[in-house]
């Protein structure tokens, strides 16, 4: 379905001619900058390095940190939800969660211990975002995770609902180690390559650092306002 | 070396002192001054005030006055700037913008020249104090002027020096903008007053003979006991 | 709100501003603290003016490209299933969202913090509509249900307001039973906005950056309401300033980047969402409808002139946090939505010399705010430029600075004139003289002598001694 566009001639007109030209027709090649700063940030830093960058930001951003290897996921994870107090808990719909082996904790053991973990399923309609809102914990996974600025980014579908990452009261990511880059020029690098393969963009890509918070108050910082009040990454150090 | 110095009109007529502490200090350090006689005012006040029509006039005699020049030093970085800033007035003009831009190039503020030209940091100059120091705004944004008097005022001996509290706020003189705003003004030059005073220091030294005469004015409607010094007159103090 | 915020004259409002003694000191620690950290956040890059530069370049090439950018832009929103309307002045933007609020029979609508629909009053015609329509930004929102306070910061809306004054408002217009703590206050907005998301029909945006290749754009806050703005009501309207949009997402991230050290110095802001069109077919949360406003009101008209680099301005407020004036007189002074030094040169250049004729001139042109410009734009020299316009152009200055300017054109190019008047000065000072001050000056001296002393003309010029000197043989 294509959407509409009014208006447009006169307005595009009105610019070209302010500019002391008729209308740019041909497409323009995307230019070679003069600069190229962002080349230079965590330039050549190995992927522990990358770690170490990303677990000194942690501290800035309000944010725990962990990191374990694959086969200790399924306890620390269970510890850190438990630190936030249990569920109920909503998840995307991923098949790494039990690639990971969390399918035994997601599934039974919380289940069995009377926490309510809800798996996104887009057939079921807005009660997802119902049982987000309730949540007290939201757990998604980290596509590209960007050490600089200790953010993870999330790419949306029908399966990865956005408000996993925000209704739910606190939010846990898990990071791939091989997903960390230095910064948020590679991530966007990665966007702009996957739409020149796939023709597509996620419609919705969350950039997140942290918990939400504001300094609208007296320029008090007040950690957690409409987002989550609380954060936890868990880098996974064989992944 | 040859100076022509660019006295600037404040110092002409009312700061004769730091002209005169100007002109002594390059004589001594080796410098053979120059004061070109049809040098009148550089036109910054009527060129900030929006008036470029009015003020191309007094640019083009400045240009004129120093085209002989070799080198031309000024005891005031707004006025310095100002030499530099003539190229943009003048740009496309055929005749005046390669003039403006040859002027600009042989033009120095006072500690510039003594540290960039003359390689001198040290001269040799002795005062007893304690002093702050005033980066007027003109002087380190637009000229780029930072280092140089900080370079020249640790070596004067006998000086004990503080730094200025909140040292990149503007004083609030701005030529015209400490009248045509004066309500605003009062409030800049009154908070730069009190970190001056924060310092505890006998002397606020400062490059543009126009901040001083602001925070100068006001200090002495306050009364406070601070001495206002431009660095030509600490420079040439032994 | 419209983008004039006062009927009060200039010096009244400054005047009220000076006078506020806690707006004075919010402002002046949040110009230091801010400050400080744009300045850590600038410095631990290593190559600051290298990350300026390309901020700079990438502005400009947008802006000398923008019709192809904006055709490029409105093609792939429209691919994506988004509307897009191009509103060349207000009034066409407001009626065009009026229709949308119409058709969709919208009762409650809920926005995320955007400066171009304050500059084109769009909340006064959505509640003309009977909208109720509520700000999402927490400093917004304290404004919103304090009738309407205008903004004092553009990132900081409520900077002007302390705690105690905030509670006050809850407890009258919320019902808030609680103390003045921020965290308290913060908690109460929380809840009462969650229930406002999830029951809104509209949720309307600004927008930081749009990016042409994908018909994307970006929304940048620290508080997550953007994300719930979007991702909870059916409809979605994005008003956009015609020149905030980039090529790619690769210089979309350059802008950000600069964007959020500049503003609040942090390496990114908590959320930084990037939409393109309307929600994908299977997906839930999102929105079924999504429509692009793309605003000129003004603009296009500073295109190709010698304010064009205003339009380079990522609204980022760091030259309003290094700015002296706005230090001591705070955003209401400025009598617009926009305030500082990017208030001061965009503000007469949108809303009219007539109305904003006094703020080029509330500068002292000292550069603080070109200086921490992260996209370069040269404010006080553009400063200078209004200046020269409002007496060339305008001829709206005072018949009496004319003359004076002129008396100095002449006086200032004739050594002759220069040295009789300068002759003369000690002279015609005399009378006022006090020592070798003066304390109560005449005519244009009066400001100055209002405040501080002015130094008496020497007796002897500095020419005269230097021609003595000369003659005399040192
Ligand atoms: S003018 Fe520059 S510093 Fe000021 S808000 Fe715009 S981008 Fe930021």
């Amino acid at each position: 379905m294509t959407g509409t566009i009014q208006n447009r001639e006169v307005f595009l007109n009105k610019i070209a001619s302010q500019l002391g030209r008729t209308r740019i027709t041909a497409p323009i090649e995307r230019p070679t900058w003069k600069f190229r700063p962002q080349d230079e940030v965590l330039k050549g830093a190995t992927q522990d390095e990358l770690v170490e960058v990303l677990k000194e930001q942690c501290k800035k951003i309000h944010t725990t940190f962990y990191s374990t290897d694959k086969d200790q996921l399924s306890s620390l994870l269970d510890e850190v939800v438990s630190g936030y107090g249990g569920g109920p808990i909503v998840t995307w719909k991923d098949k790494r969660f039990a690639d990971w082996g969390l399918d035994p904790l997601m599934k039974q053991e919380w289940p069995e211990k009377e926490m309510d973990v809800y798996e996104w399923d887009y057939t079921r309609g807005s009660e997802n975002i119902a049982k987000a809102e309730q949540a007290n914990v939201g757990i998604t996974i980290s596509e590209i995770t960007l050490a600089e600025s200790g953010t993870v980014v999330l790419f949306s579908d029908e399966n990865k609902g956005r408000t996993v990452s925000f209704l739910p009261t606190t939010y846990i990511a898990l990071i791939p180690k091989s997903s960390i880059v230095p910064r948020m020029t590679q991530a966007a690098q990665k966007m702009r390559q996957i739409h020149e393969e796939t023709g597509h963009v996620a419609s919705c890509i969350n950039f997140i650092t942290g918990p939400s918070n504001s300094a609208d108050i007296e320029l008090n910082l007040v950690v957690g306002v409409h987002g989550p009040v609380k954060a936890t990454y868990i880098v996974i150090n064989d992944l | 070396m040859r100076v022509s110095l660019f006295a600037t009109c404040l110092v002409d007529l009312f700061q004769s002192n730091v002209g005169k502490a100007t002109v002594e200090l390059l004589e001594r350090l080796g410098c053979e001054i120059d004061f070109p006689e049809s040098q009148v005012c550089c036109g910054q006040p009527a060129y900030n005030s929006g008036y470029t029509k009015e003020s191309k006039e007094a640019m083009k005699r400045m240009i004129d006055t120093f085209k002989d020049a070799e080198y031309i030093v000024c005891p005031s970085g707004s006025c310095a700037f100002m030499f530099h800033e003539y190229q943009h007035v003048f740009k496309g003009d055929p005749v005046w913008e390669p003039k403006a831009k040859k002027l600009a190039q042989k033009t120095y503020e006072l500690t510039q020249f003594i540290v960039d030209v003359l390689k001198v940091e040290d001269v040799g100059a002795r005062l007893e104090g304690k002093a702050t120091y005033h980066t007027s705004c003109h002087m380190t944004r637009l000229l780029g002027v930072k280092e140089a008097p900080m370079k020249l005022l640790k070596n004067v001996k006998g000086l004990d020096f503080t730094e200025l509290p909140g040292k990149e706020q503007c004083c609030g003189f701005g030529g015209t903008f400490s009248v045509k705003m004066a309500q605003i003004s009062e409030q800049m030059v009154d908070e730069k007053v009190c970190h001056v005073e924060e310092t505890d220091a006998d002397y606020l030294i400062g490059a543009d003979a126009g901040c001083l005469m602001n925070i100068g004015g006001r200090i002495d409607r306050k009364g406070k006991p601070i001495k206002v010094l431009h660095i030509a007159e600490v420079l040439n103090s032994r | 709100m419209p983008m004039k915020i006062s009927n009060e004259q200039f010096k009244e409002r400054v005047s009220k501003g000076i006078h506020d003694d806690f707006m004075r000191g919010a402002v002046s620690s949040a110009q230091d603290g801010m400050g400080v950290k744009r300045r850590i956040a600038a410095e631990e890059l290593g190559n600051w003016e290298d990350w300026r530069s390309h901020g700079e370049e990438i502005r400009q090439h947008v802006l000398e490209n923008l019709d192809y950018y904006l055709e490029q832009l409105s093609n792939n929103v429209a691919k994506r299933g988004g509307h897009v309307f191009f509103a060349q002045t207000k009034e066409e933007a407001n009626d065009y969202i009026r229709g949308i609020v119409r058709e969709k029979q919208a009762k409650k609508i809920v926005k995320s913090k955007s400066m171009v629909t304050e500059e084109i009053s769009l909340n006064h015609v959505l509640e003309q509509e009977g909208c109720e329509v509520i700000e999402t930004d927490l400093g917004e929102y304290i404004l919103q249900i304090d009738d309407h306070d205008p903004p004092s910061h553009i990132v900081v809306p409520a900077l002007h307001k302390n705690k105690e004054q905030i509670r006050d408002v809850f407890t009258e217009k919320l019902g808030y039973t609680k103390t003045s703590k921020p965290e308290e206050l913060a908690a109460h907005a929380r809840e009462k906005l969650r229930q406002e998301y999830l029951t809104a029909d509209i949720g309307i945006t600004g927008c930081n950056f749009a990016v042409a290749e994908t018909g994307s754009f970006s929304l940048v806050t620290n508080e997550g309401n953007a994300d719930l703005v979007t991702a909870l009501p059916k409809t979605q309207i994005t008003v956009m300033g015609m020149e905030r949009i980039v090529p790619t997402f690769e210089e979309m991230e350059v802008l950000v980047s600069l964007l959020t050290r500049s503003a609040v110095g942090q390496k990114l802001t908590s959320y930084i969402t990037v939409l393109t069109g309307p929600k994908e077919e299977l997906n839930v949360d999102g929105p079924e409808e999504f429509h692009l406003v793309i605003v000129d009101n003004g603009r296009s008209n500073i295109l190709g002139g010698e304010f064009q680099s205003v339009l380079q301005c990522i609204r980022c407020a760091a030259c309003v946090n290094a700015c002296p004036v706005y230090r001591h007189v705070g955003g209401h002074s400025y009598g617009s939505i926009y305030a500082g030094p990017i208030g001061a040169v965009l503000s007469p250049l949108l809303g009219g010399y007539d109305e904003f004729k006094e703020l080029p001139y509330a500068s002292s042109l000292c550069g603080a705010c070109t200086e921490v410009c992260p996209v370069k734009i040269p404010l006080h020299n553009l400063l200078l430029k209004h200046r020269e316009v409002i007496v060339e152009k305008e001829g709206k200055a005072p018949i009496s600075e004319k003359l004076a300017m002129k008396a100095f054109g002449l006086g200032a190019a004739s050594p002759t004139l220069y040295k009789i008047g300068s002759k003369l000065a000690p002279t015609a000072m005399s009378p006022f003289k006090d020592g070798d001050k003066i304390s109560k000056g005449p005519g244009p001296l009066k400001a100055w002598t209002e405040i501080r002393e002015f130094p008496a003309p020497n007796k002897e010029r500095f020419r005269d001694w230097f021609k003595n000197r000369e003659e005399g043989g040192k």
